[in-house]
C-alpha cells in the first residue's frame, strides 16, 4: 500500500427501491409488501432525450439516468473509462426474446430485445451517449462484479491518478430471475413487510434492484465525497476465516476494529445466509455502531454498490440516518472511518474501507 | 505508464471445431481444415439454412472429456473446462499453484442453451425433474464459479461479459492484476456454446451469411456462428524467473477503447479499432513496422471488414503485414474469440506461420488491401496483433511478442 | 374490399408508432412525406430491421438485404406505395 496513489469517490448516484436521486437521504423509508423491490424512480425525461428513451427498456432507463447523475455529481462531462458490473444484466429483454424465439418457432424475429439483454448494453450505452471513447468493459462476477469492476478501476488509477473511471453497477428483480433461483431457496416464503426484514429471521431473503454509479479518481477535487481506502472480496469463508481476513485488511490499511466510527452490515434477513456475517456482528465487530441497508433494497448480486453509495454518502454529509442503524449503539458525530462488509448468499464477501478525506 | 514487470504466457489450451486441443486445432489450420457445416446437435429450425461452426461432440462426451463432477455444467462450462484443464496442465500448475491463481472467464451466453431447451420447465415451480440443475445457470458468472471448482482456484474470480471481446478483456485485466502484484499467476480466457438465442439474434441483426463466410472480400456477407473455448495462463516475470519456467511467448501490449458510434455497427473510419490497436503498440513500445502478423476481428459483416480494414490502413500507413482472419475456420466464437484468436497468434509466432484468410477472392472496393490467401511458412514473426472487437462498441487488441 | 393506399397509410402510421414506441417522439407536422431516417424522425439501424420485420409480420414480404429497406423506408407514403405494389394476393 506505501506509495500507491490514493482513491477517491469524486460523486455518486442511487436509483433504488427508496428514493435515493433526491437528495432526501433514506428519511421517509417506503415499505414493500410483496417480497419484490422495485426502484423509485426520478422522470426520466428531465435525463435522456425522448427519441433515445423510446427503446429503452426499465432498467436501461434506470442505468443510464444514474450515471448521468453521477457525473452531473462530479463534475465531469467526459470520463476517462467507463466500467459495469451485474450479475444478472437484463434478464426482462432476454426473456422477451427467448419466448419470441419459441412462439414465432425461430421466424420473424425482432433484434431489440436481444440487444438489450447483451450485459455490456449499459456500459455500451453509456459509452455512446457521452461519446467516450476510452476504456470500457463489464463484469458479471455475480457477487463480486462490483468488486472486480473496481478493481480494475483501481489498478488503472494507480498507473495514472488524474484517471476519472465512471463505475456503475446495477441489477433488475424481475420475475424471470425469481423463478429461476427459487428452488434454491434464495427468497422468502412468507410475505412480510420489507422495512420489518430483521423481524423475520427465516429463510430466504427479499428480491431487490438497483443502480449505483460512482466516480473514481486519484485526484482529490472540491466535489470529493470520500477516500476509498480499500476493498477485497473473499469466497465462502469460514467465520474464522471471514474475521482473519478482516482484521489482515484492516491492518494493510492502519486501521484497526476500534477505529472504526461505522459499519454497514450487508445481512440479507436470510437466517441462514446470515449466519457467518452475524458470528463476525455479534463478535468482533459487536462494539461498533451498527447499520444495515437490505431491508430498504431487498438482495441481488450487486446490492454491494448501494452499501457503497451509503457509506460515501455518510461520510460527506457526516449523518447516519436513522432507517439504517440496527444497533442501539449511536454512531459518533465525527465519521472518519466506515466499514462495509458484504455478503451475497454466504458465497461472495467484500470488505470496504470508506474515509474521511484530509481537508 | 502502466507499472510492473512483463506478462509471460506459460502455457494455453483450446477446443473448436477445427480440434479438441491446440495441437488439433494446429494442424487444421496448417491444412485449411474448417469446421463449417450443418448444426447436428443443437435443436433448432436453422440446422440447415443458417450453418456454423458446431464442436461434433455431445454434451455427454464433453463431460468425459472435461472429467467433469456434478451437475450444473452448461456446455459453454464443459467447453471451458476442457480447455481450462489443457492450459493449466501445460503450464505445469501445481495444485498448489492452482489454489493461489486466478482465473478470469468470459462468455456471453453462459448457460442460455440449457435454459432455452428448458425454459417452460424452469418457469414453472410446480416442475420438478433434471432440468433443475440449470435452473440458475444462465448468467455468465456462473461458469467462472463453477470451473474454478472443477480445478482448484480460489484466490480470485471473476467472470466478463462485453460480447466479441470478451476474452480478450479478461486476458487483459489478468495481465492487470499481475502488473498490480494482486496475482502472479492468472489464467485467462472464455467460452461459448451454440445457442437458438444468439443463431436467432444474429439472424435478426441481418449479419449472418447463410453460406461459408469471406473476410475482407468484395463480396462478403455476414458472419458464421461458432463455439469453443480457449485459455491463456500468464505468469509474472518473477515468477517466471524464480521457477525457471519456458515462456511461449509474452503479452507485451494491451488496449482497450470504445468506438462510440452505434451498439451494434462500428465506425466507418474505425475509430475504436485504430484506437485500441495504438493502445496496444504504444503499452509494447513497438512500432507498427515491427508486427509480422495480423490476426484480424475480421467477421466477414460488411460493416465490421470496412471499419476493422480502414483502422488497419490508417494504423500501418497503407503498408499492412500480413494479415488474416481465422474466423472462416471457427466460425465467429463470440466472448471466446478473443482467446480462442490469441492462442492462434502464439502458434504463429511459435512456429513461424501466418495462417491464411479463405474464401477470401476480391478486396472491398473502397480499401484494396489484400489478405494472405495461403499459408505462410518459415517467416520469423517477432510481434503478432490479434482484435476482437464487440457489440456496445468494445474494441480491444492485444499485442503478443516472442519471447 | 382490399385495402387502400389511403388506408394502408393510415394503417402503417399506426403500426410504426406501436412497433417503434414513437407516440411521444412525433414532431407535430408529420406526415407522410417526414424522412424517417436521418433528418426528419431520425430512426436508426435497429428501426430499419424492425421494419423489415414489420413488412413480413404483417404484410407477408420478405426483404433479404437490409439495404433494399433504404429506399422502401424513406417515408410512410414509400413504405405503402411498396407494400401495395407487393403484397402478396390475399
Amino acid at each position: 500500500m506505501q506509495g500507491k496513489p490514493l482513491i477517491y469517490i469524486n460523486g455518486t448516484a442511487s436509483i433504488s427501491p427508496q428514493r435515493t436521486f433526491d437528495g432526501s437521504f433514506l428519511s421517509e423509508p417506503i415499505n414493500y409488501t410483496g417480497n419484490v423491490l422495485t426502484c423509485q424512480t426520478p422522470d426520466f425525461k428531465a435525463y435522456l432525450p425522448a427519441i433515445q428513451l423510446r427503446r429503452l427498456g426499465r432498467m436501461l432507463r434506470v442505468g443510464l439516468t444514474a450515471s448521468i447523475i453521477c457525473l452531473r455529481n462530479s463534475a465531469i462531462t467526459t470520463p476517462d473509462g467507463i466500467i459495469t458490473a451485474t450479475g444478472y444484466g437484463f434478464l426482462e429483454d432476454t426473456e422477451r426474446f427467448l419466448r419470441e424465439i419459441i412462439e414465432r418457432n425461430e421466424s420473424q424475429l425482432t433484434p431489440t430485445h436481444f440487444m438489450q439483454g447483451t450485459y455490456n448494453a449499459l456500459a455500451g450505452l453509456v459509452g455512446l451517449s457521452l461519446h467516450c471513447t476510452g476504456y470500457n468493459n463489464t463484469y458479471v462476477s455475480k457477487g463480486y462484479a462490483l468488486g472486480s469492476a473496481l478493481d480494475d478501476a483501481i489498478i488503472q488509477i494507480q498507473d495514472e491518478p488524474e484517471l476519472n473511471m465512471l463505475v456503475g453497477a446495477y441489477d433488475e428483480a424481475v420475475s424471470v430471475q425469481y423463478k429461476s433461483v427459487a428452488r434454491d431457496g434464495h427468497f422468502k416464503q412468507e410475505q412480510i413487510d420489507s422495512l420489518k426484514l430483521f423481524e423475520h429471521p427465516t429463510p430466504g431473503s427479499l428480491q431487490g434492484e438497483g443502480a449505483a454509479f460512482f466516480l473514481l479518481s486519484g485526484v482529490q477535487t472540491s466535489q470529493t465525497i470520500c477516500r476509498l481506502t480499500g476493498h477485497y472480496g473473499l469466497f465462502q469463508p469460514t467465520a474464522d476465516e471471514l474475521f482473519n481476513e478482516l482484521e489482515s485488511f484492516l491492518s494493510a490499511h492502519e486501521t484497526t476494529i476500534s477505529d472504526l466510527d461505522l459499519w454497514i452490515a450487508g445481512l440479507s434477513g436470510d437466517v441462514n445466509r446470515d449466519q457467518t456475517l452475524r458470528s463476525l456482528a455479534d463478535g468482533a465487530l459487536s462494539s461498533i455502531p451498527q447499520g444495515r441497508f437490505k431491508h430498504l433494497t431487498g438482495e441481488y448480486c450487486t446490492a454491494d454498490g448501494f452499501a457503497l453509495w451509503l457509506g460515501a454518502n455518510i461520510i460527506k454529509k457526516q449523518s447516519v440516518p436513522a432507517s439504517i442503524m440496527a444497533s442501539s449503539l449511536k454512531a459518533p458525530n465525527k465519521l472518519r472511518k466506515v466499514l462495509i462488509v458484504n455478503h451475497y448468499l454466504d458465497r461472495n464477501y467484500t470488505f470496504y474501507l470508506l474515509e474521511r478525506p484530509r481537508a | 505508464m502502466r507499472k510492473g514487470g512483463r506478462v509471460f504466457i506459460t502455457g494455453y489450451g483450446i477446443i473448436t471445431s477445427i480440434g479438441k486441443n491446440a495441437e488439433e486445432n494446429l494442424q487444421s489450420l496448417v491444412n485449411q481444415r474448417h469446421g463449417y457445416g450443418d448444426i447436428d446437435i443443437l435443436n433448432t429450425a436453422h440446422s440447415h439454412d443458417l450453418r456454423c461452426c458446431e464442436i461434433k461432440i455431445t454434451d455427454e462426451d464433453l463431460r468425459a472429456l472435461a472429467r467433469a463432477e456434478g451437475n450444473g455444467l452448461t456446455r459453454t462450462s464443459l467447453l471451458g473446462l476442457v480447455a481450462l484443464r489443457e492450459a493449466v496442465q501445460h503450464a505445469q500448475l501445481t495444485k498448489e499453484e492452482l489454489n493461489r491463481s486466478g482465473l478470469l472467464s468470459s462468455t456471453t451466453t453462459g448457460g442460455i442453451r440449457e435454459f432455452e431447451r428448458d425454459f417452460f420447465n424452469i418457469l414453472d415451480l410446480d416442475r420438478r425433474g433434471e432440468f433443475e440443475q440449470f435452473a440458475d445457470t444462465a448468467i455468465p458468472g456462473d461458469h467462472s464459479e463453477r470451473l474454478a471448482g472443477q480445478v482448484g482456484i480460489h484466490n480470485y474470480v471473476a467472470t466478463l461479459s462485453t460480447a466479441c471481446s470478451s476474452a480478450a478483456n479478461a486476458i487483459m485485466q489478468g495481465a492487470a492484476l499481475i502488473r498490480s502484484g494482486r496475482l502472479d499467476c492468472a489464467v485467462c480466457g472464455g467460452s461459448e456454446a451454440l445457442s437458438k438465442f444468439t443463431i436467432n439474434g444474429f439472424n435478426a441483426l441481418m449479419i449472418l451469411d447463410n453460406e461459408h463466410c469471406r473476410p475482407f472480400d468484395a463480396s462478403r456477407r455476414g458472419l458464421n456462428l461458432g463455439e469453443g473455448a480457449a485459455y491463456l495462463v500468464l505468469e509474472s516475470e518473477a515468477r517466471v524467473e524464480r521457477l525457471k519456467k519456458k515462456p511461449l511467448a509474452i503479452l507485451a501490449g494491451t488496449g482497450n477503447a470504445n468506438d462510440a458510434y452505434h451498439l451494434t455497427a462500428s465506425s466507418p473510419e474505425g475509430t475504436g479499432a485504430l484506437k485500441a490497436m495504438r493502445l496496444a503498440l504504444s503499452h509494447a513500445r513497438i512500432d507498427a513496422r515491427d508486427i509480422g502478423y495480423v490476426n484480424a476481428h475480421g467477421t466477414a459483416t460488411e460493416n465490421n471488414d470496412l471499419s476493422e480494414g480502414t483502422g488497419l490502413k490508417r494504423l500501418f500507413a497503407g503498408e499492412l503485414p500480413p494479415f488474416s482472419s481465422t474466423k472462416p475456420y471457427t466460425g465467429h466464437t463470440l466472448a471466446a474469440a478473443g482467446s480462442i484468436e490469441a492462442v492462434y497468434s502464439i502458434l504463429a509466432l511459435q512456429h513461424g506461420m501466418v495462417w491464411p484468410s479463405l474464401n477470401f477472392m476480391s478486396p472491398i472496393p473502397e480499401l484494396e488491401i489484400h489478405p494472405a490467401t495461403s499459408l505462410i511458412r518459415n517467416v520469423s514473426i517477432r510481434h503478432v496483433l490479434s482484435n476482437s472487437f464487440g457489440f456496445g462498441g468494445n474494441t480491444s487488441s492485444l499485442l503478443l511478442s516472442a519471447v | 374490399m382490399p385495402q387502400t393506399l389511403e388506408e394502408l397509410k393510415q394503417e402503417l402510421k399506426q403500426e410504426l408508432i406501436k412497433q417503434l414506441n414513437l407516440e411521444e417522439v412525433l414532431p407535430p407536422d408529420f406526415n407522410e412525406n417526414t424522412p424517417l431516417f436521418g433528418e426528419g424522425l431520425g430512426l436508426d439501424s435497429i428501426d430499419s430491421l424492425e421494419l423489415v420485420v414489420l413488412m413480413d409480420r404483417n404484410y407477408g414480404i420478405k426483404l433479404k438485404d437490409p439495404k433494399e429497406g433504404r429506399q422502401i423506408f424513406q417515408s410512410i407514403r414509400t413504405m405503402a406505395e411498396y407494400i401495395h405494389a407487393n403484397r402478396p394476393q390475399a
